[in-house]
């Protein structure tokens, strides 16, 4: 299948060259060992920061390979060939956002787990977080995308995608870590809080690919 | 083996102009392509070959005229007959020939050309190497390679020859004259002689 192929490759070359998971993961677990040193080590407080920090600290490490996205393929002349393939630029771009996804942010929701148990939560609570870390990542990778599909090519493309990207991140942001905060207090709107994560994943996720065709196109033209 | 046919489609080029940034590049130009014929585009540094070529793979709109492919505009026609090769190889550093390769023709749907196409090409003994590894003109004819496998009517290439050696350049004129031979257009902006038989030139001015 066409599709599947672009998916393949995408998650191929994320091993071949990125070095897979490895980046984003050392880039979370790093934050995440910073965090106390900078907050202040009480139990109480990092207990009440954990899910923030993890949070922001997943948002991060989803950025950081963000660049290269798409950046990569408008310097090389892949982009063109891919104009030309017959395939529309929304489908090529889903399946280059899932497959570097797939191949390079599944140890997040782990990571924030063992975070989260580490900050002082709850087991119950850090399953949470990480149940809802996980219903965010495709939503957070696919606003990520719109960003670097904006910033491809361009110079300072780091500045549009630090504009572009935070402000599209917020609900996920309040949702995930409001998940993680409720399930610390046994509150039941921790699963409703999880819901919505879903639900405005599932939003960033269907949307993404039309902004990150129109603004390929754009820079192709 | 052979590559599987496609219909030949002429392209007429009418009483075009393009822009590049707001800056006027050409303008007035009017031409055909039947199938079978090949194209030279010569011209000055900056005359806007690049944009020319650019605007006939659809992806960049006239500023008047229009340009077609058989009844059809480029925009829309573009992607199912138009190969593009530009001064980018499109290559992958930490891809292989063959891998880069393998993937466009799975997306064209011609896995089993692709011993041909890189035989066509010289790259049999590179084909393992990643690209990261290649010299410019092993790119490019990795890069060539990857138009064959297209199997795409209209060809249009950017500088095709510039890094390539004396044997690359009468690879790639075989390939065209194969091409022509099939019905196909070739269309090249170059600034060396390509000794291709029989291929018209134009020449571009502002």
């Amino acid at each position: 299948m066409r599709v599947g192929a672009i998916f393949l490759r995408e998650a191929r070359l994320a091993f071949a060259g990125g070095g897979g998971p490895a980046a984003p993961a050392a880039f979370f677990i790093a934050s995440l060992t910073l965090a106390p040193l900078a907050i202040g080590q009480s139990p109480a407080t990092l207990q009440a920061a954990g899910p923030g920090v993890i949070c922001f600290a997943a948002l991060l490490a989803v950025l950081q390979g963000a660049e290269k996205l798409f950046g990569e393929d408008v310097a090389d002349g892949t982009l063109e060939a891919y104009g030309l393939s017959g395939i529309p630029l929304s489908v090529v771009a889903v399946a280059k956002v899932l497959g570097s996804s797939v191949a390079t942010l599944w140890p997040l929701p782990l990571v924030g787990l063992g975070g989260g148990v580490a900050f002082g939560l709850s087991v119950e609570a850090a399953g949470m977080l990480a149940l809802a870390l996980a219903a965010a990542i495709p939503g957070l990778a696919f606003l990520v995308a719109i960003a670097a599909a904006l910033s491809a090519g361009a110079r300072r493309g780091g500045l549009v995608i630090a504009l572009v990207a935070a402000p599209l991140a917020i609900p996920l942001m309040v949702f995930t870590a409001s998940a993680g905060r409720a399930a610390m207090i046994g509150d039941a709107a921790a699963g409703a809080n999880l819901l919505l994560t879903c639900a405005v994943s599932l939003f960033l996720t269907a949307l993404s690919p039309f902004a990150i065709s129109a603004a390929l196109k754009a820079r192709l033209e | 083996m052979t590559f599987p046919d496609f219909h030949p489609t002429p392209l007429t080029v009418s009483d075009l102009s393009l822009e590049r940034g707001g800056i006027p590049l050409i303008s007035g130009l009017s031409l055909r392509v039947e199938p079978g014929e090949a194209l030279v585009l010569l011209g000055r540094n900056g005359v806007g070959k690049t944009t020319f070529l650019r605007a006939l793979s659809g992806v960049l709109r006239p500023a008047s005229g229009d340009i077609r492919y058989g009844d059809t505009p480029a925009i829309k026609a573009a992607p199912a007959v138009c190969t593009f090769l530009g001064h980018d190889n499109a290559l992958k550093p930490d891809e292989s020939p063959r891998q880069s390769l393998a993937f466009w023709a799975e997306l064209s749907g011609m896995t089993e050309m692709i011993p041909k196409a890189m035989n066509a090409m010289g790259l049999k003994a590179l084909a393992d190497r990643p690209s990261r590894r290649l010299s410019q003109g092993q790119k490019r004819r990795s890069a060539l390679a990857r138009v064959l496998v297209q199997n795409r009517p209209v060809w249009l290439l950017d500088e095709p020859a510039a890094p390539l050696d004396g044997d690359g350049r009468e690879k790639l004129a075989a390939a065209v004259t194969a091409h022509r031979a099939r019905g196909g257009l070739v269309i090249a902006a170059t600034h060396q002689a390509l000794e291709w038989p029989d291929a018209r030139v134009q020449e571009l001015t502002r």
